[in-house]
């Protein structure tokens, strides 16, 4: 039985999660016997649907104005007419902002088992087996979803090899009649990034400030060890939430993703969407008091610490 | 025009814990853990509480969940909400989110709502799914991690956070629900005479025969679901991890920086 993976673009651009879903789908379909396919929904996505068949999978194509912009009740719409013609064993979406949004909905509207923010997935017989991370990172789950009905899994990005280019992928035209109507969440604009005084995304020593450190005024002490070593201040999303740095400084899958030379994390526990945000950075040093906190996953070097207590102390070893 | 509101909490260990499995691998162990309201629950509580404040209305707080879960609802009724339901349904894990999305959806059929709020994602099992699906289940428009609500006539205009600091924006008809993500608000602290008030407050408590059904099982999706087994995560073993004294530390910490060459001077 084929797989079927939804593709995500956002203003032009392929989502890097997609190429994950056609790597996790054709590891799917080595047990389930059938082929990848992936839908690409949206209007004058010619060269994205192209983009994505280069990579050796089959893409349906479905064209439609009324899928312009990504909205719930459209897609949803044209997925649940390929589900009932393609019947496939599962449907794969990427557990992002919009991946979230649409395979509860999906999964709700046509009847279908849904397991979700998945690290791994696996056909056993009819069986799916998905595998979770739960309290706070803490703790792996893993689950047995039976029904011969098709599954919808959101797949966590960054966990799986994407697909590389491969020769061979076919992209379909497909037509399918949308009900503008019927779409009742309407998109009406997309929002860009602010500009930031300080591109977090360039510099080469980043020190970062989380939840630890407890209160606004201890920042002084991130933001000096930062200076010290020449780098500039990120923070969590706790802090930018506070407002107590701007939204701009936020490291993580819904702020910046960055890559710098050294990244200091100061009191962040790790949720999976500030690590997602740093794992390609040089050097990862932790500070948390906490020894089984999801950051030192991901560090190098972790120090189980009080950061009030070892920035202080750190500052001074480093002198001036 | 005036708004009723429900908003879906859950109650989860407090997440900066650490957690043991439980011996037969089910479940974490539970005897030694303390509760909290779920972060982004909170939030959307708040969200909830000050659209009545703005617009007039009707605040219920609505869980399923043990007996356990009444202090999260008094502290809810304490920061603003009006009316708390608690559906009984005692499944420590909840793993399902089908089936608490279910047995959700059922019991907002009972409870009048233009709009239906709840967190982007519980602390504990990190799934983002049970809103999606109460609002398929329901036929409620919906959006997900919002950040912000405008109550326009009677539409709904509201930002919808996306990777990398892109923004959605979607308008969208009532009765809506929403999942509110942290950042829309700061949520306020209960003050001490609601807290007092909240605490002689009662709770209306919901069992399946009042949803119309024998027992929970009713609600169970198209699917058989099982928990195979919980351990703890595999280590990458990626961090050396330093303990000992501060200043040892900090030695430490300062003497990889210079040998790295991240300190000048």
């Amino acid at each position: 039985m084929d797989v079927l993976v939804v593709a995500e673009h956002l203003d032009g651009v392929l989502a890097p999660s997609t190429l994950e879903l056609v790597a996790k789908a054709r590891t799917l379909v080595s047990a389930s016997g059938g082929g990848v396919k992936a839908a690409l929904l949206g209007s004058g996505t010619t060269d994205l649907a192209d983009a994505l068949a280069s990579h050796g999978v089959d893409v349906l194509h479905v064209e439609d104005p009324a899928l312009a912009a990504y909205t719930s009740g459209g897609y949803v719409q044209a997925l649940q007419f390929l589900v009932t013609r393609l019947a496939p064993r599962a449907v794969l979406v990427a557990h992002t902002a919009e991946g979230y949004d649409l395979a509860p909905a999906l999964a709700a509207a046509a009847d279908l088992p849904l397991v979700t923010n998945c690290v791994d997935v696996a056909l056993e017989g009819d069986v799916l087996v998905a595998t979770r991370r739960m309290y706070n990172e803490k703790v792996q789950g893993e689950f047995e979803i039976a029904s011969d009905r098709t599954y919808v899994v959101t797949l966590r990005p960054g966990v799986t090899a994407p697909a590389g280019p491969a020769p061979g992928g076919i992209v379909t035209s497909t037509s399918i009649a949308i009900d503008a109507d019927r779409i009742r969440a309407r998109f009406v604009r997309l929002s860009r990034p602010e500009v930031s005084d300080v591109d977090l995304a360039q510099a080469d020593v980043i020190v970062s400030a989380g939840r630890g450190i407890q209160k606004k005024e201890n920042l002084a002490l991130v933001e000096a060890l930062a200076k010290r070593l020449g780098g500039v201040v990120g923070a969590s999303r706790p802090l930018t939430d506070n407002e107590w740095l701007p939204k701009t400084r936020q490291v993580g899958q819904s702020g910046r993703t960055v890559r710098p030379k050294l990244y200091i994390a100061c009191g962040i526990s790790g949720a999976m969407q500030h690590v997602s945000g740093i794992k390609d950075a040089g050097l990862i040093v932790a500070i948390n008091t906490d020894p089984s906190a999801p950051i030192f996953e991901v560090a190098h070097v972790g120090f189980v610490a009080n950061v009030l207590e070892l920035l202080p102390a750190v500052l001074k070893e480093l002198g001036g | 025009m005036p708004l009723d509101v429900v908003v879906c909490l859950k109650q989860v260990p407090n997440p900066d814990l650490q957690f043991q499995v439980a011996p037969d691998g089910r479940d974490i162990r539970r005897d030694a853990l303390n509760y909290k309201t779920n972060g982004a629950d909170e939030v959307a509580l708040e969200e909830a509480v000050r659209l009545k404040e703005r617009h007039g209305g009707h605040v219920v707080a609505l869980t399923a969940g043990p007996k356990r879960a009444e202090s999260m609802l008094r502290e809810a009724l304490a920061k603003g909400a009006d009316e708390a339901v608690r559906v009984a349904f005692d499944d420590a894990g909840s793993f399902d989110a089908g089936k608490v999305a279910r047995i959700l959806a059922a019991a907002l059929r009972t409870i009048k709502h233009d709009l239906v709020l709840t967190g982007v994602q519980s602390d504990d099992l990190a799934g983002s799914a049970t809103g999606g699906l109460v609002a398929g289940l329901l036929g409620l428009a919906h959006a997900s991690v919002v950040t912000r609500v405008e109550v326009k006539g009677p539409e709904l205009e509201v930002a919808c956070e996306l990777e990398g600091g892109f923004e959605r924006i979607t308008a969208l008809p009532m009765p809506a629900l929403l999942t509110i993500q942290f950042g829309a608000n700061v949520p306020r602290y209960a003050p001490l005479p609601a807290i007092m008030k909240a605490a002689r407050a009662s709770i209306k408590e919901v069992g399946p025969s009042a949803l119309g059904v024998a027992s929970w099982d009713a609600f169970s999706g198209p699917y058989a679901f099982r928990v195979r087994r919980l351990s703890p995560p595999p280590s990458k073993g990626r961090a050396e991890l330093v303990t000992g004294r501060v200043d040892e530390q900090a030695k430490r910490l300062v003497r990889l920086l210079r040998e790295k060459g991240f300190v000048r001077g």
